[in-house]
């Protein structure tokens, strides 16, 4: 059952959702210290940080990923604005950062706060002298935004029903099982079978649901783009003609670009987020060295890295990524083999957009009509995927009441997202379907 | 100066417990019933238990009430059922020699300490301020009481159909209690209208036992109290057979003359409980019903025809029975009917099961809309209890959904209502791998014992119990193999307690249900583990007490279908608020924050700081 609480650790963006040099997430709720420290570079000087200190670091992914360079702000049990434990974070304001922040945090547990629950919790500990009207004009106020938000409706209403099918089979599954709990074993006589068909069926529907986040992210937030290559390979020229004026200062002098210039730019619908790096050399010039540090830096966390080559040259990466295409430059000149463009004629770039747009959606990342777009339906889902997985490999021996269990919260996973599930419906479904009774 | 301290009107299964419960507090209690020969009388099919409902016989005995004794002393068969389907979902179930159960019970009331019967029907309250201050019966009684308990069973305003045929009856030949619904409704208590009905019952003699399957009972017999050692009762067989396409085809060609389909019948039959009508229709596709044969004593010529519940007239009875292998020559002895009675809707019950409307007055049972004498039996018990513990001025008990299935069902009553008759079913109560019916002393007596509801016997037997549970554990723990002790090896799957037995001998010397309960405990502890989660979730919220006096009118924001619910229902918890259907996330925001500025206000009034 969804519900205000309080204690149970939550977080959301105190700032606006939008491009800015800082953002803050808040979060609060008991454990919230220990939570973060799994996700954040300076464990040991987290957990020990006394209440109103700063500890600078970095937030990673439970892997260990790098996200961003934050900085916490520690507020023990009784000292935040909510009473509670509680961690601010002041992060970059980068979308596609604060997006894996998000991720990372519920990947720890939290869950993303309701509106007016940060307030609904300061003042359910007393915490401030807060009127009760301003908690309650922010909760009254939700329920209005909902309804405003009607373009979002219409596409939530497409997953809606895609979800309620799956529901529905789990419905199914789970009255299957509730009416061998019911009814005794005379009444009910036959066994019942794991039903593997219609479970994968909704693994893999789900799955795909749960790629379509990735689609519907890919759409609204972009992909980081990078050309990279050996200098004079021809990059400035290619960042030119995506960005359609002439930003980078093209010259044929190696090391031109000393440090890296970014732009927004659009490919076949997809926001791109293109970089321009500093050739990749050896350099005793200090500032571009520097440059060329953080040109690696940008290949380690792009999307996507387009790795030119001089088709004279012919200096090919030292290392191919999965992440990288090679690309010949100056095909006016001379045709490398393979992708080949001229940013002077732009002969070759249609079939660039092509790979690229290739690329960026292949694994079922393309926007179909279905999509999840939001972080918490993403984890409701990803949660009963998981929970339908350990269901699915569980031994086929195991007993009616345990299978029960899961496939019951299975049906709350996604009831979070379409609606509750009631026992009574249950009950509804379990009489229709089944003849029971002596 | 009272008359008595308690009355409680009805002798059934509500009636039972709610006398003995109120008696056992020590109060002078009288039981008023229009028969004393229907005293526990098991109107419909002759057994006690079954899934979940074995559950709640346990947690009855549990609590200190009668129905597990008094049928292990009346049984003639027992099965544990749901064996293969996991040690939380199994319960037992046992038939009764009918006329044996009813004679106990009616010995042990009448030898129940400060308890008196007396037959007469109750046809008003005595009323005074708000509040029931005794009761007035057909024969002109007046008998003044501080509180009671009503449990009328199928018999307010009762009315029993066959085909075209009706009358008011409570119980097939017994006189409905006629005036007390009127009353009651004119008082201003919601009183709505429903069904249910019993199958026939046919000679045993004229049966063809070799045309059925054999049915019979479990070898162990696992009692259904705690303070039972050992059952030692003659056990009878039952018997199985198939409705069939000719059986279906006279049915349907004479719905027409069926009560049910002819409108004369308002009231909402249950759905799991179909009549053998019901499930033609419902279920066209079925080629057969299953039907089971049941004798209703050892020396009774009448069996119980379970599965072949009807309101068809007499001889469309006996000849869609007679279509039945085993049942081609049978001869009815009490033809199957429909009843239907007045109930009160129990949302405007306090989860005591003190009415709302009036005070004082506890209502259990069939009246408040259930269905089963255990679920009857489990409301009975609490009432009583609880109309002690309102004399005694002590908090009433009330049992969380988390503890125990009676909580469930009294959750369920008070806070959704019903609108068909209720029966406790498994998949109700949600955190069911913990509600066992071995463990139920476990999760209950000490409470019980806390509220004067039972006796110190039933705790030291508890206690010495938990003493052996113990013992078991640390015998299973001295075991090692692979490495690993016994607790660690028994949650692997294909180790057994027998298996361990086998290597600890000592352990051979504790009684077997002792080393099941421990062998459960142990290899569940993963899955109660992800329950406590929950349970702790679900908690939290219930211990937000909303007072009683709470002004809804004065909360902002709330919606107005919201707010309409919560007046009527008045939850005593957050929790509970939650629960009613339809009220929304939001407004249960706003009561939380409502709830604790008012608690604020009455902190600063009382200048007691927080």
């Amino acid at each position: 059952m969804e519900a205000y609480t309080t204690d149970e650790p939550i977080y959301a963006l105190a700032t606006a959702f939008a491009p800015s040099a800082l953002s803050v997430v808040r979060t609060s709720g008991d454990n919230c210290i220990q939570m973060i420290s799994k996700i954040f570079s300076s464990k040991k000087r987290l957990l020990e940080a006394k209440s109103k200190t700063l500890v600078h670091g970095y937030l990673q992914t439970l892997d260990g990923e790098r996200i961003d360079e934050v900085v916490l702000s520690v507020y023990r049990k009784g000292q935040g604005y909510t009473g509670e434990e509680a961690v601010e974070i002041s992060a970059h304001g980068s979308l596609s950062g604060l997006k894996r922040i998000f991720r990372a945090l519920e990947d720890v547990g939290f869950r993303k706060a309701k509106r007016g629950e940060f307030t609904f919790r300061a003042f359910m500990h007393g915490r401030m002298d807060l009127t009760q009207a301003e908690a309650v004009e922010e909760i009254i106020s939700s329920k209005s935004e909902l309804s405003q938000a009607k373009a979002l409706d219409r596409l939530e209403g497409r997953l809606r029903n895609r979800l309620e099918e799956y529901r529905e089979k789990l419905l199914y599954i789970l009255s299957s099982l509730e009416v061998q709990l019911d009814y005794a074993e005379d009444e009910i006589p036959e066994e019942w079978i794991f039903p593997e068909e219609e479970v994968d069926e909704i693994i893999t529907g789900l799955e795909r649901l749960l790629s379509s986040y990735d689609a519907s992210s890919l759409y609204r937030d972009g992909a980081k783009i990078v050309l990279a290559g050996s200098t004079n390979a021809g990059k400035s020229s290619l960042f030119n003609l995506l960005m359609k004026e002439n930003r980078a200062i093209v010259s044929s002098i190696p090391g031109t670009t000393r440090d890296y210039i970014e732009a927004w730019s659009d490919i076949r619908g997809i926001p791109i987020r293109l970089y321009d790096t500093a050739g990749l050399r050896e350099s005793a010039d200090e500032v571009e060295s520097e440059g060329i540090k953080r040109s690696e830096r940008l290949i380690e966390e792009a999307d996507l890295i387009l790795y030119l080559v001089d088709p004279i040259e012919r200096k090919l990466p030292k290392e191919k990524r999965e992440n990288m295409i090679i690309l010949y430059s100056k095909s006016d000149i001379e045709k490398g083999e393979g992708l080949s463009i001229s940013s002077q004629s732009g002969e070759g770039i249609e079939e660039l957009f092509d790979e690229i747009e290739a690329f960026l959606t292949k694994g079922g990342r393309k926007l179909d009509d279905i999509v999840i777009d939001s972080e918490r339906q993403r984890v409701e889902l990803a949660s009963t995927l998981e929970t339908l997985r350990t269901v699915r490999a569980l031994r086929r021996d195991t007993s009616v009441d345990v299978y029960a269990l899961y496939f019951q919260s299975a049906l709350e996973g996604i009831g979070a997202i379409t609606g509750e599930v009631t026992n009574e419906e249950l009950l509804d479904t379990l009489f229709s379907k089944f003849c029971v009774g002596k | 100066m009272k008359d008595y301290d308690i009355i409680v009107v009805g002798g059934g299964h509500a009636g039972i417990e709610a006398a003995s419960a109120s008696a056992r507090q020590g109060f002078s209690t009288l039981m008023i019933t229009q028969s004393l020969d229907a005293i526990g009388r098991l109107s419909c099919n002759p057994a006690i238990g079954g899934l979940a409902k074995g559950n709640l016989v346990r947690e009855i005995d549990a609590l200190g009430g009668e129905m597990g004794h008094l049928i292990d002393i009346s049984q003639i068969q027992f099965r544990m059922l749901n064996k293969s389907r996991g040690p939380a979902v199994q319960a037992p179930r046992a038939q009764a020699d009918k006329f044996t159960y009813s004679r106990n019970a009616k010995e042990l009331m009448e030898h129940t300490k400060n308890l008196e019967l007396f037959m007469d029907t109750v046809v008003d309250f005595l009323v005074e301020k708000g509040k029931v201050i005794g009761v007035v019966t057909e024969r002109g009684w007046k008998i003044s009481s501080r509180a009671v308990v009503l449990t009328t069973g199928t018999f307010m305003e009762g009315r029993i159909f066959i085909g075209e045929y009706d009358a008011p009856c409570g119980r097939l030949g017994e006189m409905a209690a006629q005036g007390l619904g009127k009353a009651l409704r004119e008082k201003g208590f919601d009183v709505g209208r429903m069904k249910t009905g019993t199958p026939a019952r046919v000679a045993a003699s004229s049966l063809d036992y070799d045309e059925m399957e054999i049915q019979p009972g479990d070898e162990e017999i696992v009692p259904f109290s705690f303070m039972t050692d050992e059952v030692t009762r003659p056990q009878r067989n039952c018997y199985i057979t198939y409705t069939n396409e000719e059986t279906h085809k006279i049915i349907r060609e004479n719905m027409h003359r069926s009560p049910l389909y002819g409108g004369k019948i308002v009231g909402k039959g249950p759905r799991y409980c179909p009549s053998i009508e019901d499930k033609v229709v419902r279920f066209p596709d079925r080629e057969r019903h299953q039907i089971f044969v049941e004798p209703e004593g050892i020396n009774t010529e009448e069996m119980y025809l379970n599965g072949l519940s009807s309101s068809l007239p007499e001889e469309v009875q006996r000849k869609f029975m007679r279509t039945l292998p085993g049942l081609r020559h049978c001869e009815i002895m009490r033809p199957a009917y429909a009843v239907e009675y007045d109930y009160l809707n129990p949302q405007d019950l306090l989860p005591s099961l003190e009415s709302k409307h009036l005070e004082n007055l506890f209502i259990a049972g069939q009246t408040n809309g259930t269905s089963g004498y255990e679920e009857a039996a489990a409301q009975g018990l609490m009432a009583g209890l609880n109309a002690g513990l309102k004399l005694r001025g002590e908090a009433p008990l009330i049992l969380s959904r988390t503890e125990a299935y009676i909580g469930v069902l009294i959750d369920d009553l008070v806070t959704k209502g019903t609108k068909e008759p209720y029966r406790m079913f498994t998949s109700r109560a949600e955190y069911r791998l913990s509600l066992r019916h071995d463990n139920a002393d476990q999760r209950l007596t000490r409470k019980a014992y806390e509220k004067g509801a039972c006796d110190k016997e039933r705790l030291e037997k508890l206690e010495e119990k938990l003493k052996a549970m113990d013992c078991v554990k640390e015998l299973v723990k001295s075991y090692k193999e692979r490495g690993k002790n016994g607790l660690a090896l028994l949650k692997e799957p294909e180790i057994t307690m027998d298996y361990i037995s086998s290597h600890v001998a000592k352990l051979n010397d504790y009684p077997r249900y002792i080393r099941n309960e421990v062998e459960l405990d142990i290899k569940y502890s993963g899955y109660l583990k992800r329950q406590e989660i929950e349970v702790d979730r679900f908690l939290k919220n219930e211990s937000i007490l909303i007072p009683d006096d709470f002004d809804y009118d004065a909360l902002e924001g709330l919606s107005a279908e919201s707010r309409e619910k919560l007046k009527n229902i008045r939850p005593h918890s957050v929790g509970q608020a939650q629960r009613i259907s339809g009220v929304r996330v939001s407004d249960i925001a706003l009561l939380m924050i409502g709830v604790k500025s008012a608690r604020k206000a009455k902190e600063s009034e009382n200048g007691s700081p927080e």
